[in-house]
């Protein structure tokens, strides 16, 4: 079922969650009440076999005439009675199962994908401030708990209530004074076994709990096995584990203690209510008023009535999970996404890269910013080609000012125009796709180097092409190291990359997807010279005919840019070349530069004063 | 996909068939609580038992009762009925209570064994054991292993008495009718497992994709500013597609043999009960077989159908069960590397020389560490120790703190080999600071006082005064009865060295040995630590991994480890004078620190990869 999806969440979803659940059931509902009916069908034919058996017993007793008198004749058919009710009973219970798990897994899949593509097109600041963990926990086992909702709470009530109905129905027939005795502790039963759940999940979730403590006193003591070691601590942590160890065996017994009691006692109840309709059922057979036909056929029914009451509390409280893990999925469904294709603009060629910042500001519009600017007033501009560094200490705005670019943020106020045209004007994903970007320590993904290099390209592309572009980003020869070369996996199952090295794949990527507009993070302080140098040269290659915006940590590294924005507290409080910002005496691009001269001198004296 | 979730899914792939040595182990177990045991296969046995009485004695009310108009027989059959409910009771509290706490206690007992054997072990099998393995060797597999011998048993038991009981009954009512029964026990014994092992088959597919889905989301996740900048989201989606309806495929097919299982076997009976029926009712006529009769055997028939539909998934579980067993077995019979010789002495004082001699090492074999490494430390100098990560800095002071072994020379204190001392006496008198310190989740007082167990209040104060932490504990609201969190990750990493300095301090080692955080700290909590390290130094020998050029430049001795050797040797001046590898690292570090001093360079720098991204790996 691949391709655009069908399905969205958003239009379904609903105050009351059971209603939400119903509505996410869209295009599903006819197979769920295929699903119903043929559970009902199975019911029946089940309940029409203890009819049969009672047929078959007033025939014995000779309470009925057998067909045509015959009673050998007779036997074969109630006995094919039997074989063909079976597969009456048999077949639809599969049909039943099977609509269910098409209707549950059905949803379940198409709800995993809309909850993949929806987060993924979720905007940035959405991301920035949701933890990955909770987000991961979500969209697998609230899922889960929604798919079981449908497989089995919602259908084993139904089944339940089925039952129940179906077979008392066919009591009411056979005796109504014996079927409403029968159903006498069934009110009570059904509240025990509520009040029985609701009490178990509490001590579960105590249980669960000690669990949780254990095992962080285990984690921790795993992990800092060299400490417990180096003070040689092993029998302080022997007594602290086994506290927590007996804590835990004393909490499983008190969860045990409430289980051993519930089950036997409404054993007790539910066998005394059985015991209780046998004695009048016998009685009332011995006097005449029934046959031993239906005294049978009654002993059959008022099993499949009474038992599976008890695990109705069960389901109820179950059922309870799966609507909470609704309404924490519907709480990521409700979150505003980008959209990628909006914009006045349909432009199918690439940009030439003049970018013009006229008046620019921004804020964050997450509530803890309350609405502070990031960036104030910005104005610069720069021809295609050009290089721009941005220097500036942390908060200074310079990665807020980059991410403006690919529209991964939308500026507040003033405007910003790409080859004379307001930046909103063209979509997010053509601003993306013109737009690279080369981060510091790039994310890799677990796949080979070869799917890293071409991850996001869009385009077939030949080994030839990769290769080219590994050279330039000079990775080449690193990769052939690797044990299978550019099929070799990245991270756990593969090879572990040091920072430079996944910083030229990076490039690599970047030089393939051939964007008018590069971002680059350029800070190779957590790499040695050797390296460093290679980085250089992998750079300069990217930066050729690109507008480049650098963000710069190191007077070194901006030197050779045509523009220099220094940054101060979201705005820009110097802007020029080299030269000319070294010769404003005040500025703070010369205090920075005096420092680094400064650094150096003191190396040298410091090196001077011990030899 | 998380660790665990991984370990999880790949340990489920092991099966192991049952042998009779891991089976008696097994059943040593359970030896401690022979009763409990007893109790409850006597309980469960009776329950099951008591199902076929209970059917039994419904024949009778029918035939003795009902048939023959006896209303006192019936009573009477009634009264014995009620009797065995209150009897089957009391065995469901017994056997529900005593197989659950059992289970219970056998956890308690495999996690207790274990948890003590772990403490026991070298670092070597830490390092080739993962934490998250090991945990769950302590949670799932000590909890597999206890369903195995309390409801893994109990189905076992309850089964085949429930087989027996009902065979028994059929015969004593009417052996030939059981004849037919008996025809069809084995097929649905085959059809059974066979159907089972198919669903499992399904499972297991739809468990490897469910993990493949979660890894997509987790990736995609973190990656989602790579994947927005690249624009791969309808790339994204057509593959997760894939994965979900590979997920699809394997579910629903589990689901449908599933539902199509149960049926199966029903009409199988069905046909047994039809020749029941036929045959019956053509013995009722010779007077053979009652009303009765022909309905007990209907009841028994289908009792018998649970236990069978169920063997195949007992079976593929107990062998789950019985691969964990082992894998709990293998850990506590593997021996500690380092430990103490049978006649170990008392180190009496580490405040002596301290020499490696020609010291080899290696992790894994043909991966040589250390190769040849000497030298000789004078009680209560200081030892800088610099180079490349991966040159065999950490493995150095691994081998001192005896967490290792040398693989060939020795390392000798007080001009004996230290492997003559025991281990604790070693211990005890070496205080140690990590890089990544490590807290344990409770008080910053505890924390501290892990040095040494006993210390007063005041002692614990004096110690953090000593090692510069006092005055920051007291700024936070609870002072010492401050809660760190779980591994301390309330804290700063700088507070949490700090923490552990006084640790250190409140230990009054001999040796004292520091790896330095290489990130950075803010400019007051390094003072601090600094003044923390000199007063823990003074009068005793020390080794620090130095990232810190105030460090450096105050040990007496630098070494600078590459490759497993000592590169270059001397004191400050000296190392710099030669121009060497030392000069280059000086130099880098030198230009960084001030750097960051003047606030030039930052190395919490923002990142374009902003707040929560990890790397892929």
């Amino acid at each position: 079922m691949n391709g655009p999806l069908t399905f969205d969440f958003r239009q379904t979803i609903a105050k009351n969650r059971l209603k939400g659940l119903w509505r996410m059931m869209v295009d599903y509902r006819l197979p769920y009440l295929g699903a119903t009916v043929a559970l009902a069908i199975s019911a029946t034919s089940k309940t029409l076999t203890y009819l049969l058996l009672r047929y078959f017993a007033d025939v014995l007793t000779g309470d009925t005439a057998a067909i045509g008198n015959d009673l050998p004749r007779t036997f074969i058919w109630v006995a094919l009675g039997f074989v063909g009710l079976s597969f009456f009973q048999g077949g639809f219970s599969y049909l039943s199962g099977r609509l269910a798990a098409y209707t549950a897994e059905g949803i379940a899949r198409r709800l995993r994908d809309f909850l993949f593509d929806h987060i993924q097109r979720l905007s940035f600041s959405y991301h920035g401030t949701t933890p990955t963990g909770d987000l991961i926990e979500r969209v697998t086992s609230d899922v889960d708990a929604v798919r079981r909702f449908f497989n089995e709470q919602a259908i084993g009530m139904g089944r339940i209530v089925l039952i129940f109905i179906i077979n008392f129905v066919a009591l009411l027939r056979l005796n109504a004074k014996l079927a409403w005795i029968s159903v006498i502790v069934i009110p009570f039963m059904l509240w025990v076994s509520m009040w029985f759940f609701k009490r178990v999940t509490k001590r579960y979730e105590k249980y669960q709990e000690q669990a949780t403590t254990l095992s962080t006193t285990l984690q921790e003591n795993l992990s800092g096995v060299r400490v417990v070691k180096a003070f040689a601590r092993q029998n302080h942590e022997k007594t602290k584990f086994d506290g927590d160890n007996w804590e835990k065996f004393l909490r499983g017994r008190h969860l045990l203690l409430m289980h051993s009691l519930f089950w036997p006692l409404s054993d007790l109840v539910l066998g005394a209510q059985m015991l209780g309709g046998f004695i009048v059922a016998a009685t009332m057979a011995i006097n005449g008023e029934i046959t031993v036909g239906t005294y049978l056929a009654y002993v059959g029914l008022v099993a499949w009535l009474i038992w599976p009451i008890r695990n109705l509390g069960r389901l109820i409280v179950q059922t309870s999970t799966g609507l909470v893990s609704y309404g924490r999925l519907m709480e990521i469904a409700k979150q505003e996404r980008e959209d990628l294709v909006e914009g006045k603009l349909q432009p199918n060629g690439s940009v030439r890269g003049e970018i013009v910042f006229d008046d620019v500001s921004f804020a964050y519009d997450d509530e803890k910013s309350d609405g502070t600017p990031v960036l104030k007033n910005i104005s610069f501009r720069c021809e295609p080609g050009q290089a721009i560094a941005l220097l500036g200490s942390t908060g200074s705005g310079k990665t807020s000012l980059v991410n403006l670019l690919p529209r991964f943020y939308d500026y507040t106020s003033g405007s910003l125009r790409l080859d004379g045209i307001e930046l909103k004007n063209y979509p997010r994903k053509y601003m993306r796709a013109q737009t690279g970007i080369v981060e510091q320590e790039p994310f890799l993904f677990s796949r080979s180097i070869r799917e890293n290099i071409t991850y996001g390209v869009g385009r077939d592309v030949t080994d030839e092409e990769i290769e080219e572009a590994a050279r330039a980003a000079a990775v080449h020869d690193v990769i052939l190291t690797f044990p299978d070369g550019y099929k070799t996996l990245v991270g756990e199952k593969g090879v572990t990359l040091s920072g430079g090295q996944k910083q030229r794949v990076a490039i690599a990527r970047t030089l393939l997807k051939n964007p008018h507009i590069l971002i680059l993070d350029d800070s190779t302080s957590s790499v040695d010279m050797e390296t460093e140098a290679e980085i250089r040269v992998a750079l300069k290659n990217l930066m050729e005919n690109r507008t480049t915006f650098i963000i710069a940590h190191r007077i070194q590294s901006v030197m050779v840019a045509d523009l220099i924005l220094v940054l101060d507290q979201g705005k820009i409080v110097q802007a020029g070349t080299h030269k000319e910002l070294v010769a404003d005496n005040n500025g703070m691009y010369r205090e920075i530069y005096d420092i680094q001269t400064r650094i150096d001198q003191e190396l040298e004296e410091e090196i001077a004063s011990v030899i | 996909m998380s660790e665990e979730e991984k370990i999880e899914l790949e340990e489920e792939e092991h099966t192991s068939p049952l042998t009779m040595p891991v089976l008696k182990r097994i059943i040593e177990l359970l030896m401690p609580h022979k009763l409990w045991v007893i109790g409850f296969f006597i309980a469960i046995a009776l329950t099951s038992a008591l199902d076929g009485v209970f059917t039994y004695i419904n024949k009778n009310i029918i035939d003795e009762g009902i048939s023959a108009g006896n209303v006192e027989r019936m009573y009477e059959l009634a009264t014995i009925y009620g009797g065995f409910i209150i009897v089957q009771s009391i065995m469901v509290f017994s056997f529900v209570y005593l197989a659950g706490v059992l289970g219970e206690r056998v956890q308690y007992d495999l996690r207790k064994r274990m948890f003590e054997h772990l403490q026991d072990l070298s670092l070597s099998y830490y390092s080739q054991n993962s934490v998250g393995r090991l945990m769950s060797r302590l949670t799932s597999d000590s909890g597999r292993v206890a369903d195995l011998v309390t409801w893994g048993f109990l189905d076992v038991t309850w089964a085949v008495t429930n087989i027996i009981t009902s065979v028994i009954f059929m015969a004593v009512i009417n052996w030939r009718l059981a004849l037919i029964v008996f025809a069809i026990i084995p097929i649905l014994v085959i059809v059974g497992i066979r159907f089972r092992m198919h669903i499992l088959v399904e499972f297991r597919r739809s468990r490897r994709a469910n993990s493949k889905i979660t890894g997509a989301y987790n990736e995609n996740i973190t990656g989602v500013r790579v994947v927005k900048a690249l624009g791969r989201e309808d790339e994204n989606l057509h593959e997760f597609q894939g994965l979900t309806d590979e997920m699809y495929r394997s579910s629903y097919r589990a689901a449908w043999l599933s539902a199509l299982f149960l049926p199966i076997v029903q009409i199988i009976a069905a046909i047994a009960l039809g020749a029941i029926v036929w045959y019956g009712g053509v013995q009722s006529q010779s007077g053979l077989l009652t009303v009765g009769g022909i309905h007990a055997f209907v009841s028994y028939l289908t009792f018998m159908l649970w236990p069978i539909q169920d063997i195949a998934r007992v079976y593929a579980e107990m062998q789950h069960s019985i691969a964990s067993a082992e894998r709990i077995f293998k850990l506590v019979d593997t021996p500690p590397d380092v430990h103490n010789m049978p006649n170990a002495v008392d180190a009496e004082t580490l405040l002596g020389e301290i020499e490696f001699d020609h010291v080899d090492f290696y992790y894994e074999e043909r991966k040589p560490v250390l190769k040849d490494f000497s030298l000789k430390v004078k009680p209560g100098e200081m030892i800088a120790l610099v180079g490349p990560t991966g040159g065999g800095k950490s493995t150095i002071v691994n081998l001192l703190c005896r967490f290792y072994e040398p693989k060939r020379g020795r390392v000798l204190i007080n001009e004996r080999d230290y492997t003559e001392y025991t281990l604790e006496s070693i211990h005890e008198r070496i205080g140690i600071v990590l890089q990544t310190p490590h807290l344990f989740s409770g008080t910053i007082r505890e924390n501290i006082r892990y040095g040494r167990l006993g210390a007063t209040d005041e002692a614990v104060e004096e110690a953090a005064k000593l090692a510069g932490a006092h005055d920051f504990i007291t700024s936070i609201s609870k002072g010492y009865d401050e809660n760190v969190g779980e591994g301390g990750n309330l804290l700063s990493t700088g507070q949490k060295q700090l923490i552990s300095l006084a640790r250190a301090v409140l230990s009054k080692p001999e040796l004292f040995i520091m790896d330095e955080a290489t990130s950075s700290v803010d400019t007051l909590t390094e003072a601090l630590i600094q003044r923390g390290m000199e007063n823990l130094m003074s009068g005793r020998t020390s080794f620090v991994v130095a990232h810190r050029l105030s460090t450096i430049r105050r040990a007496d001795r630098i070494l600078v480890i590459e490759d497993g050797r000592i590169a270059e040797m001397g004191n400050h001046a000296e190392l710099l004078q030669q121009r060497g590898h030392y000069y280059r690292l000086y130099t880098q570090q030198f230009r960084q620190e001030l750097e960051q001093h003047y606030g030039v360079v930052d190395k919490t720098e923002e990142k374009l990869s902003a707040p929560k991204i990890i790397a892929a790996d």
